[in-house]
């Protein structure tokens, strides 16, 4: 279950530009937005300490808490999106959702592979994990923190599917059942190519890709196509003299 | 080389590199990354050269992506010409790149051989990178 008893205090603020959503950065704190259970959506300000908490604990982002908000409301809700920089990888926003716990909710839980498959252990192959969060829909306290799926029978051929993940009746899921979830791929080892490979490589790929023409000016095309090749020569002759 | 099929013009400007990559900037396909920390171009040679090295080095142990093309020309004017006469030939191909974008990716291999191949490749590489990994805990 993913409700923990975390608080996360808000202080609201003013919704207004981009620059105010800095000056709340440079004030330490993260500009958040507040939304659902048919309310109207507030702009708030988050400890980013606090998030990153929730974030990194075992529930991850599907952890309920309750919302303190200093304006007096008090809610229950969650993390439904965020924001990196990429280079930093400081977060810079957060959208929170209010979350009523009599209805079901859509989320995304994390897939865990366990074992090692067949595929990897007997036959050399890597194990690809092609999707690693499956969106299911459950009430707020049925929230598991993964799925965790055996792979330890995968082989070359054999494609472990949403269909396949354990689950019970309490968790419905969204995506696509027919959905690959992993599977053991083979991987070629590079060769260094021969002098020979190398020139009839090079020999084979055309040195410059090929221009697309404009449809009305085709008959101008081609003719101004043929006469370009021409006109390289020209230049390179003039500057020879 | 790397180069596209089909391009509208045969020759581009230079451009601008500002801002940073919001896009690409996240691992997609596997576990560990390179990402670069400054702008630049990567040439179809570089990213050629990182490849092999990167596939070399990890021998038949994992899967590796690219997660850039080099999609801009470059041209240049031959030796000892003048200046003026026009724009030069296409001579190679560039991927332009900004800060925080993941450039290979990789799967199937521990962290350190990860970290291992990934240094070989930025060696090839004329900008400065940083190796990131996916983090492992339930989020």
């Amino acid at each position: 279950m993913a409700t923990e008893s975390n608080v996360l205090e808000a202080q609201p603020r003013a919704a207004g530009t981009k620059n105010d959503a800095r000056r709340v950065r440079r004030g330490g704190k993260i500009p958040a937005v507040l939304y659902g259970a048919g309310k109207q959506a507030t702009a708030v300000s988050l400890d980013p300490r606090q998030v990153a908490r929730i974030l990194h604990s075992a529930s991850g982002h599907n952890t309920i808490f309750d919302l303190n908000l200093d304006g007096g409301e008090r809610t229950k809700a969650m993390i439904v999106d965020w924001q990196y920089e990429p280079i930093k990888g400081s977060l810079l926003h957060i959208d929170l959702k209010r979350v009523a716990m009599d209805q079901k909710l859509k989320v995304q839980v994390p897939i865990v592979l366990k074992g090692e498959a067949a595929g990897v252990k007997q036959e050399g192959g890597i194990l690809e994990q092609l999707l690693r969060e499956v969106e299911i829909e459950c009430l707020p306290t049925d929230i598991p923190s993964s799925i965790e799926a055996d792979v330890s029978h995968l082989v070359h051929g054999v494609v472990l599917r949403v269909s396949d993940l354990p689950h019970d009746a309490k968790l419905k899921f969204l995506s696509d059942t027919n959905r690959p979830v992993a599977h053991v791929v083979s991987v070629k080892e590079e060769v260094a190519p021969t002098p020979e490979a190398v020139a009839a490589e090079a020999a084979a790929v055309p040195a410059e890709p090929e221009v697309i023409k404009k449809g009305k000016q085709e008959v101008e095309g081609e003719e101004g196509a043929e006469a370009a090749p021409e006109k390289p020569e020209k230049a390179e002759k003039k500057e020879k003299k | 080389m790397l180069m596209p099929k089909k391009v509208k013009y045969r020759k581009q400007q230079r451009g601008r590199m500002t801002g940073k990559a919001w896009r690409g900037s996240e691992l997609a396909y596997g576990d560990y990354g390179l990402k670069v920390i400054e702008p630049g171009w990567v040439t179809d040679r570089q990213i050629e050269a990182s490849r092999v090295a990167m596939t070399r080095f990890i021998k038949r142990g994992g899967k590796i992506w690219l997660r850039l093309f080099p999609d801009k020309p470059v041209t240049k004017k031959p030796a000892e010409t003048r200046m003026g006469k026009g724009k030069g030939a296409p001579d190679h191909w560039v991927a332009v790149v900004r800060p925080g974008k993941i450039l290979f990716e990789m799967e199937g291999v521990t962290e350190q051989e990860a970290s291992e191949a990934m240094r070989l490749a930025s060696h090839k590489l004329g900008l400065r990178t940083a190796f990131v990994k996916r983090e492992l805990v339930a989020h």
